[in-house]
């Protein structure tokens, strides 16, 4: 059920990367689908369950998996990075292109 | 060996920061940076057997150093030190050659990581160093092509994480090989984002756009080592698993020949030059078990040929008919070619001979084709017109052009060695009269040849578009 939340979450973010017009509304839809993603790798994680395994006292089976956690950490960090590249480059292009259509800028680029 | 593969792969981005602090030194630092490689490389062949790393235990990072590794590894750092050195007395900043350094290193590390994880970290450092320099001129072309290449790269490697943790959850733990139990979906996924990475088949129509309007050692850079950070991963699962192995011969064939298609009939040098990449691409998966050697000397090739063309008066090869160039650009653009081509004396030559031993009956007829359109193609390049130069430029940066076209086509005569066996007379009649017949049919067909394909499939949304498209036939072929 979750998992198929998480997936229509990635496909909208895919579709509106496709369908939307403005540049920036694109890079939106690479945020939910980043998003989409990462929720996925923590669906995953807690597979086996949802207790952050740290060793206590009360010694528990059901502890989710760490291992994606630990590695979607570096993936979060590395999407909004790049993130915020592109926006500082769409800056840059609303100088010139100020309504930021795709269709413009790929046609003022033709010329 | 293990410490000094370590710092190995850490001293180029050391060295990329240093470059930040020392602006001063950033030429020298750089090719410092590229040559450390260069040099590492060598116990890599004399020693043969593959080096397992395996570091912070099993779900950490593992690395493998190969003589295929080794191929690529040489590539980068042979391609590195020319344009470093092609750029020495341009009035790019140190932040140019900081970027330079740490592509440098990112791209090492995607040659030798075998776990999807760490691959995933090294493509994706990989597109944030090749957008910096792509869009190092700051014009607005020059972003829109960087923000394109990063949209794409980024979509596509959003895909290839969902495959990694399919792959994870079938096996725990990131290792290539643990694509042979994932799910079908896993394989396509993953495989997706590589085909874009690297500019196989219809993903890698980004490609020609971004190749042609950088500057020429950006384009240089890219078309000799950035996409094949997105191939040997691909080379490496099809090693590996061969449930795998047809898929990736058989997008080998299809990427041979639509890079071809576009490149016979395109009228711009440096476009044709990408298309071309793309169709290299596609020798080098159709024969996965000497891809090394291919990459190697289309690496060197045809980063020679950007840096030659974006020399020329005129990227427009129309116009270039009509004015002639400098003997002395000739030259080595002919050489340059004839490698490609496949003709003897040229490692280009031994490379192709390798390749076509080595493809399977099916893909023999399609290869050939590809191999026909090659010589077609720079048919173009080699009957252009040349004149000896009137004014003799003696400049410092003449000097630093020739010293790269040098290490390049140097290291093409150097790479004969690798397999000279493929001297023999029956090897080299084939490959002459394939360019024998290409030449004819430049002469008496595409010379004129009027036809203009379409960039409709080049356009932006039409791209990720087809990333959807992709995705199903790769799912279904891994189904089947």
């Amino acid at each position: 059920m979750l998992e198929a939340f998480v997936l229509a979450t990635i496909l909208c973010g895919f579709l509106g990367i496709v369908l939307k017009k403005n540049l920036i509304m694109k890079i939106i839809s690479m945020d939910v689908m980043s998003t989409g993603v990462i929720a996925y790798f923590v669906v995953i994680a807690s597979r086996g369950g949802v207790f952050t395994p740290i060793l206590g006292d009360t010694l528990r089976t059901n502890y989710a998996d760490p291992v994606p956690q630990a590695v979607i950490l570096t993936a979060i960090v590395i999407g909004f990075s790049i993130q915020a590249l592109m926006l500082v480059g769409v800056i840059k292009l609303s100088q010139n292109n100020p309504t930021l259509e795709i269709n413009e800028i790929e046609k003022s680029d033709r010329l | 060996m293990t410490t000094l593969t370590l710092i190995w792969i850490v001293l180029p981005f050391l060295v990329g920061f240093i470059i930040y602090l020392l602006p001063k030194g950033d030429r020298y630092l750089a090719l410092g940076g590229a040559f450390a490689s260069a040099l590492y490389v060598i116990p890599l062949f004399v020693q043969q057997t593959p080096i397992n790393l395996r570091l912070l235990d099993n779900f950490g990072v593992s690395l493998i150093l190969d003589p295929l590794a080794g191929f690529f590894i040489l590539t980068n750092a042979l391609v590195t030190m020319a344009v470093i050195i092609y750029c020495w007395h341009s009035d790019r900043t140190a932040f140019f050659y900081a970027q330079v350094l740490i592509l440098h290193g990112s791209v090492n590390a995607a040659f030798i990581c075998s776990d999807f994880m760490s691959l995933y970290v090294a493509l994706e450092v990989i597109g944030i160093a090749t957008f910096l320099l792509i869009a190092y001129p700051r014009s607005d072309r020059s972003i829109w092509i960087g923000l394109r290449y990063l949209f794409v790269s980024n979509v596509s490697m959003l895909f290839y994480l969902i495959g990694t943790v399919l792959v994870y959850k079938a096996n725990h733990s990131f290792d290539f090989i643990g694509l042979r139990d994932a799910p079908p979906e896993a394989i396509a996924l993953i495989f997706l984002g590589l085909f874009a990475k690297g500019g196989i088949f219809v993903s890698g129509l980004w490609l020609p756009l971004t190749h042609a309007e950088s500057e020429s050692p950006v384009s240089a850079l890219m078309s000799g080592v950035v996409v094949k950070a997105g191939v040997l991963p691909l080379v490496r699962c099809a090693l590996l698993i061969e449930e795998i192995e047809p898929i990736v011969r058989l997008f080998g064939v299809g990427t041979a020949l639509l890079g071809v298609a576009y490149a016979v009939f395109e009228k711009d040098a440096k476009r044709m030059l990408a298309f071309h990449t793309i169709s290299q691409l596609g020798f080098i998966l159709a024969a996965p078990e000497v891809g090394g050697f291919y990459a190697l000397t289309h690496g060197l090739v045809k980063s020679a040929l950007f840096l030659l063309v974006g020399n020329l008066p005129s990227r427009n090869l129309k116009e270039l008919q009509k004015q002639p160039i400098q003997t002395s650009l000739w030259i080595p653009l002919v050489m340059a070619s004839f490698s490609i081509s496949g003709f003897p004396l040229l490692s280009g030559f031994g490379a192709k001979v390798l390749t076509m031993k080595n493809i399977l009956s099916w893909q023999e007829i399609g290869m050939n084709i590809a191999a026909l359109g090659t010589a077609i193609s720079f048919a173009k390049l080699i009957f252009l017109p040349h004149q000896p130069a009137v004014d003799l430029d003696h400049s410092p940066r003449k000097t630093n052009f020739w010293v790269a076209i040098a290490i390049l086509l140097g290291g093409l005569f150097v790479a004969n060695t690798v397999y000279y066996e493929a001297y023999t007379l029956e090897n080299v009649i084939k490959p002459l009269a394939t360019i024998a017949i290409g030449w004819l049919a430049y002469w008496l067909i595409f010379r004129r040849a009027l036809v203009k394909l379409p960039v409709v499939f080049e356009e932006f949304e039409n791209l990720i578009g087809f990333m959807g498209l992709i995705l199903v036939l790769l799912f279904w072929m891994a189904v089947a």
